[in-house]
C-alpha cells in the first residue's frame, strides 16, 4: 500500500469516533453482502467474494476432507462446504488460479478491526503476492518455503 | 535427509513402504499401546498414532508416539489443530521430538461434533497447511513467531488428502498446497474407489507431484457390510464403489471377503506408478495387520541403510 493510504489509517485510527464510524459502515456493507466474519484480515478477493471463515473449521487455504458428494458441509449437511462455493464460483468467474494462493495463519489480534484500515495501513499482505506462488512451483522447494516465510507480515501496530 | 526416520530413509531409497495405524486406548492404559506394537513390529515400517480421532478422547498422540518407541515401533505422531492452538502446537513438537519421535502427519481434525463432547470450544487456530508450513520452518530453526531456537527439531512432515472429496480440482490445488508448505509424503484417505484413485493419481502425475512428495495410498480392510455401509452413508468425503458392497453382502465369511478385499486393493495400488507406499488403516482391528501385509507380498519389510555422514546428506535433499 501507498504513503496516502498509510497516512489515512493512522490518521483515522488515531480518531476513534471516526474509527468507529468507518468500522461501523464497514461492517453494514460487508456483514449483509459477504456474511463477514470479522477476521479483520480480508481474503475476499482470493476467494471469488466468498467469505472462508463462515466455515466451521475457519480454513483459509482450501477444503478440509469432509465435503459430501453433493458439495454439502460434513458439520451442517443441509449446508453447502463454503469452499465448495467458492470454487464454483472462482470456476465461473475465472478465478481458479486465485485459488493456489498460501494463506498464513490469522493474526488473532487483527480479528474485529476494519479490515480496510488494516489494508491501508499494511498490517495485511497486499493483495498481489499470489502471482508469486505460481514462478516458484518450478522453484526447489526450499525457495518455495522460503518465500512463504518471507510473506510473513509484520506485527500490527495498535 | 532430514529427521534420518525409518520411513524417510527408507523412502528415499526408493523403497516401497508400509505404514500402519494405531487408535490410542482410551484410558490410562499403556499396557495396551505396547501390546499393539506387536501388531506391527516388523510387518509396517511406521505406525500412525491418531490424535483423538473422530473427536472422541484418547490418550494423547504425543506420549502414545513415545510408548510405540518403547514397543520397538516407528510411530509417525498425528497433529490436529482442533485442540490446540499454535502455542500448545509448536511446545509438543518440541517436546516430541526431544523424546524421539521423528514423524508428524499435520491433520486439520474431525469437527468435535462427530465426538463425545461435541460442547467443546473448537480450536482451528492454524489449519493443516499451515500447520505443514509451521513444523517446516521449525525445522529450519524458526519458530512461528520468526524467533530463532536454539536446539531446533527435524521432523519428517507428513499431510493427508482425500482424492474422494469434491471439488476434485480443489483437492489438486490444495496438495500442491501442502508441498510447497513443505510437506514430505501424503497419506490418501481409503481408497474404496480405484477408478477416482487412479484419476487423483494421473492429476498428480500430470502436475509433477509424486516426484516432489511420497505418495502413501490409504487401505482399510473392513470386518462386515455393516462398517461399509457406515462408511459410505456417515463418514463424509468417502467414496466407496458398489461392487465392494455387494462383495461383502454376498460372502459367506465377511472376516475373510474384508481381508481378500484389502489385499487386493494393495496389490492394485502398488502397481499404480507414483504410488510409494501402502498405508493400512485396520480401525480398531490392529492385529491383522500382519497378515494383510504378508499376503500383498510386501515381506519381508527392508532394513534401510544406516544414517550417512551429515555432510553428505545435503545433496540428496536436494536431489527430491
Amino acid at each position: 500500500m501507498s504513503k496516502l493510504s498509510e497516512r489515512i489509517a493512522a490518521f483515522t485510527e488515531r480518531h476513534p469516533t471516526l474509527y468507529k464510524c468507518f468500522l461501523l459502515a464497514e461492517n453494514a456493507f460487508k456483514k449483509p453482502v459477504f456474511r463477514c466474519q470479522d477476521c479483520g484480515q480480508c481474503v475476499l478477493s482470493y476467494n471469488a467474494f466468498t467469505c472462508c471463515m463462515r466455515c466451521p473449521k475457519q480454513l483459509r487455504n482450501g477444503p478440509c476432507g469432509g465435503t459430501r458428494e453433493d458439495g454439502h458441509c460434513e458439520v451442517y449437511p443441509d449446508r453447502h462446504c463454503i469452499w465448495w462455493l467458492i470454487y464454483e464460483r472462482s470456476k465461473k468467474l475465472g478465478r481458479v488460479s486465485k485459488l493456489q494462493k498460501y494463506h498464513i495463519p490469522v493474526d488473532r489480534r487483527l480479528e474485529h478491526t476494519s479490515a480496510w484500515m488494516n489494508m491501508f495501513a499494511g498490517r495485511i499482505l497486499p493483495l498481489d503476492l499470489g502471482s508469486k506462488f505460481d514462478e516458484a512451483k518450478e522453484a526447489k522447494k526450499d525457495e518455495a518455503v522460503a518465500a512463504i516465510r518471507k510473506q510473513n507480515p509484520k506485527p500490527p501496530i495498535k | 535427509m532430514i529427521s534420518g526416520s525409518r520411513l524417510e530413509r527408507l523412502l528415499r531409497e526408493g523403497k516401497f513402504v508400509v505404514c500402519g495405524e494405531m487408535s490410542p486406548p482410551q484410558g490410562a492404559d499403556k499396557a495396551s499401546i505396547l501390546k499393539k506394537c506387536e501388531y506391527f513390529r516388523g510387518f509396517v515400517d511406521a505406525v500412525n498414532l491418531t490424535d483423538n480421532q473422530t473427536a472422541i478422547v484418547r490418550m494423547s498422540s504425543v506420549m502414545s508416539s513415545v510408548f510405540a518407541l518403547e514397543g520397538g515401533v516407528e510411530p509417525i505422531m498425528q497433529m490436529t489443530c482442533r485442540d490446540r492452538n499454535r502455542l500448545a502446537q509448536q511446545s509438543d513438537i518440541l517436546g516430541a521430538y526431544a523424546a524421539g519421535v521423528r514423524n508428524i502427519l499435520c491433520l486439520t481434525g474431525d469437527y468435535q461434533s462427530f465426538g463425545n463432547h461435541p460442547d467443546a470450544k473448537a480450536v482451528f487456530d492454524l489449519d493443516s497447511i499451515q500447520l505443514i508450513n509451521m513444523v517446516s520452518g521449525m525445522n529450519s530453526g524458526r519458530f512461528l513467531s520468526g524467533e530463532e531456537m536454539k536446539s531446533p527439531p527435524a521432523m519428517f512432515i507428513g499431510g493427508a488428502a482425500n482424492p474422494f472429496g469434491e471439488p476434485f480440482e480443489m483437492r489438486i490445488i490444495r496438495l500442491g498446497k501442502k508441498i510447497r508448505a513443505g510437506a514430505h509424503f501424503i497419506q490418501t484417505q481409503p481408497v474404496f474407489d480405484l477408478p477416482r484413485f487412479q484419476k487423483w493419481m494421473s492429476a498428480v502425475r500430470d502436475e509433477g507431484y509424486d516426484k516432489q512428495v511420497y505418495i502413501l495410498a490409504g487401505v482399510m480392510p473392513v470386518r462386515s457390510v455393516k462398517a461399509l455401509l457406515y462408511m459410505k452413508e456417515e463418514v463424509p468425503g468417502v467414496r466407496i464403489a458398489d461392487e465392494y458392497i455387494k462383495r461383502m453382502e454376498s460372502a459367506q465369511d465377511p472376516k475373510e471377503e474384508g481381508v481378500a478385499m484389502c489385499v487386493e486393493i494393495m496389490k492394485q495400488l502398488m502397481e499404480i506408478p507414483g504410488v510409494s507406499g501402502i498405508h493400512i488403516m485396520p480401525v480398531m482391528w490392529e492385529s491383522i495387520t500382519p497378515r494383510l501385509v504378508e499376503e500383498a507380498g510386501l515381506l519381508p519389510r527392508p532394513e534401510p541403510a544406516p544414517l550417512e555422514d551429515p555432510a553428505k546428506t545435503e545433496v540428496s535433499e536436494s536431489a527430491l
